[in-house]
């Protein structure tokens, strides 16, 4: 091995790497593409917890006060745990691990040319504190008391006086945890940052990089610049809740407020922060799938700048009738409607890429445009509670619910589905079968619209969030409003009922599904120059970049693709 | 690694800051307001400075470090402004007097 430093310059040879024991590759493993797969496996796992806690709180809300099958009786405190904690999974755990950790680990070394992230055994360490911060996560719904029921948001002072919260650990716990995966992902975002940035294959300028990958590196930056003042917080909270500390307390002369503003300076960027890895690999497939260049890379890649940078100066939109300074909420009302500027382009590129292309309904092409489709919804209302006037009604009520349930389901489970459809074949080295994905696509999106366009009505009707039970509040408990909380929560069970195709797919389609050819889609970035699944080491040869990511119908070509590696002929 | 950075020379560093020191706790006894504000805010920012840039060994890192530095400080400000008006300019004690006088906690509730 004593090649190994010149050989990451030369030749990346799979052959320097010598097989490793079972231990190694798949419990300890320094592999880039292993830690992406225990990331989107734990990610999946924990999609099934808040998926399983969303059924039992929705079948409240329809059936309030009866037995939930498969659950039991959901108390007032324990719906607020399964609320809070759906939230935080959907959110942190399964979000971040799967589309930043996961597959910005999967698909990083393999789309720049290079064999490994880095620093690999950061890489590992990462995955390692991810994982005890989820065994803390699932701790402290077993402590006494249970899991912590304070929202996902985690005012205080509810949050940090146990008196009030009445679940004294959980609610230590989960900010431990929460500050943990927190941790994790710091050290996984230099990784990716230092990785994209140092170990590009030769000849691969910052404008040929594809466009998944540029929007995974800006996403942990805004992570990495923003995350600071909630751990600040975090570590706060905790010692208010546990030695008697008052920084949020207004008994002890604190502020609660201050948590509000340390919570969503980080908060706000952190949508985007989940948001621009699925709006890259969006891009990656809508390019492939409609056989067509990129509409305006740069133009693309800078409205992400500029959305980013916006992003640190909108945070004071969730707290308009907190009790800020209202000369403040003035000035968030316009960076708030400033920052849908970028976006709505980056959308309007998105659908000129479409304009006149070749377009293929595969599977992952029709998550990618039911991307759009619904980030759309969720992207135009928020215009709306960026209004603080509009804000004084909407908040805290299932607008903006449905608002942010429209923006989240679209990048986390859509995005994720999206990604794993396109990614599949080179990740396990077969196809997935198309039919059975269709299938699960409608199964999911048809659902989806039916759970969340009603949650618009209830909000405009005046439904407040946060409420366990209906009945107590007469305005709200009329018939007409019960009606459209069962048409939402079947729904949902519609939708759960689905994903059992998604999962009898992948795990079928591992094993027994048709051998996957290198380049299936006939795309053009680098992984798909590998063979399917990628060796440990990657490529046989380093690869040398000659152009762009986006190359699809050239004029006076054969093909319609032009792979990024392959060299010019010569003329 | 081991090509060492060229050392400032550490004592003659602390030696200005205690000078610097001793203005700042000087200045103010002269009672001037506009020189009270320069020798306490101005002599920080260049205390500041000397320690960033000689103990913390910025002199001699790349320009890259000073920009993050400097970005650092923006997010800084920014996150100070929009805090500010809240947190400084609540007549707060409004809430310990609520806690004292039971009658506008009922009336809240
Ligand atoms: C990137 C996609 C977006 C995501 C993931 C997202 C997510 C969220 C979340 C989670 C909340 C509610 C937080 C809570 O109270 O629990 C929220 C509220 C809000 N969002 Fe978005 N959002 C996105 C885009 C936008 C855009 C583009 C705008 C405006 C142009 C916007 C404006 C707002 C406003 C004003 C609120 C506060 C409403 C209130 O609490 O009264 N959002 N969003
Ligand atoms: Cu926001």
């Amino acid at each position: 091995m004593s090649q190994a430093a010149t050989a990451v310059q030369t030749d990346t040879n799979a052959e320097h790497h010598e097989e490793l024991s079972f231990l190694y590759k798949y419990i300890l493993p320094t592999d880039h593409k292993i830690i992406a797969m225990q990331y989107i496996f734990t990610g999946m796992i924990m999609a099934v917890i808040g998926g399983y806690f969303a059924y039992a709180f929705r079948m409240q809300l329809a059936f309030p006060g009866e037995l939930v099958p498969l659950y039991g009786l959901v108390g007032p405190g324990e719906y607020n745990m399964l609320v809070t904690n759906h939230g935080t999974i959907m959110i942190f755990w399964v979000a971040m691990p799967v589309l930043i950790a996961g597959f910005g680990n999967y698909i990083i070394p393999l789309m720049i040319g290079c064999d490994d992230m880095v620093f690999p055994r950061l890489n590992r360490l990462s995955y390692q504190i991810f994982l005890a911060s989820t065994l803390v996560l699932i701790l402290s719904f077993f402590v006494k008391g249970g899991g912590f029921g304070g929202a996902w948001t985690a005012y205080p002072p509810l949050s940090s006086v146990a008196e009030y919260s009445l679940t004294d650990w959980g609610a230590s716990l989960w900010v431990l945890a929460v500050a943990l995966e927190f941790v994790s992902f710091l050290l996984g975002g230099i990784n990716f940052v230092t990785t994209t940035m140092n170990a590009r294959a030769p000849g691969m300028k910052m404008m040929d990089i594809p466009i998944a990958v540029w929007f995974i590196v800006l996403a942990v930056i805004l992570f990495m610049a923003s995350v600071g003042p909630l751990i600040a917080g975090a570590v706060m909270l905790f010692m208010d809740q546990r030695i008697g500390t008052s920084f949020f307390l207004p008994s002890g002369g604190g502020d609660p407020l201050l948590w509000q503003h340390l919570f969503w300076f980080f908060g706000h960027p952190e949508v985007y922060v989940v948001l621009l890895p699925t709006l890259g690999i969006v891009a990656d497939i809508i390019t492939v799938f409609s056989r067509k260049k990129l509409f305006g890379y740069k133009t693309v890649l800078y409205t992400a700048f500029a959305t980013g940078g916006l992003s640190f100066v909108v945070w004071a939109h969730h707290q308009f009738i907190a009790g800020i300074d209202p000369r403040m909420a003035n000035v968030f009302v316009v960076t708030t409607v400033l920052i849908s500027i970028p976006l709505a382009e980056m959308m309007f590129s998105y659908i000129a890429t479409l304009y006149g292309g070749s377009i293929e309904l595969k599977t992952p092409m029709l998550w990618a445009l039911s991307f759009i489709a619904a980030f759309l919804i969720g992207g135009v209302t928020g215009i709306y509670l960026g209004a603080s006037a509009l804000d004084v009604y909407f908040h805290d009520s299932y607008f903006v619910l449905a608002h942010f349930h429209y923006t989240f389901f679209p990048i986390t489970i859509i995005g994720m589905f999206a990604a794993i459809t396109f990614w599949f074949p080179k990740m396990f080295g077969r196809m997935m079968n198309d039919t059975l994905g269709k299938i699960h696509f409608w199964g999911t999106f048809i659902p989806f619209n039916c759970i969340f366009l009603p949650l618009f009505f209830l909000g405009l009707a005046g439904q407040h969030r946060r409420i366990y039970n209906y009945n107590h509040f007469p305005d709200l408990a009329t018939q007409e409003l019960q009606n459209i909380r069962i048409f939402a929560t079947v729904s949902l069970i519609v939708m759960l009922c689905f994903q059992l195709v998604f999962i009898y797919n992948f795990f079928v389609s591992m094993f027994k599904g048709k051998k996957a050819p290198d380049n299936p889609w006939n795309a053009n970035t680098l992984e798909w120059s590998t063979p399917s699944p990628p060796p440990h080491g990657n490529f046989k040869t380093l690869p040398t970049v000659y152009r762009g990511a986006y190359e699809y119908s050239v004029p006076g070509r054969e093909m319609d693709y032009w792979p990024q590696n392959e060299p010019p002929e010569e003329s | 690694m081991s090509e060492a950075y060229a050392h400032p020379n550490y004592v003659k560093i602390w030696i200005w800051l205690l000078v610097l020191l001793a203005l700042s706790v000087a200045g103010p006894m002269l009672e001037i307001p506009t020189l009270t504000i320069i020798t306490a805010f101005g002599i920080a920012i260049v205390k500041a400075f000397l320690v960033a840039a000689n103990f913390m060994h910025l002199k001699f890192e790349k320009k890259i470090i000073w920009f993050l530095l400097l970005m650092s400080i923006c997010m800084l400000g920014v996150f100070f402004f929009g805090v500010a008006p809240d947190i400084m300019m609540t007549e707060g004690d409004q809430w310990i007097d609520c806690i004292a006088d039971k009658s506008c906690v009922e009336q809240r509730l």
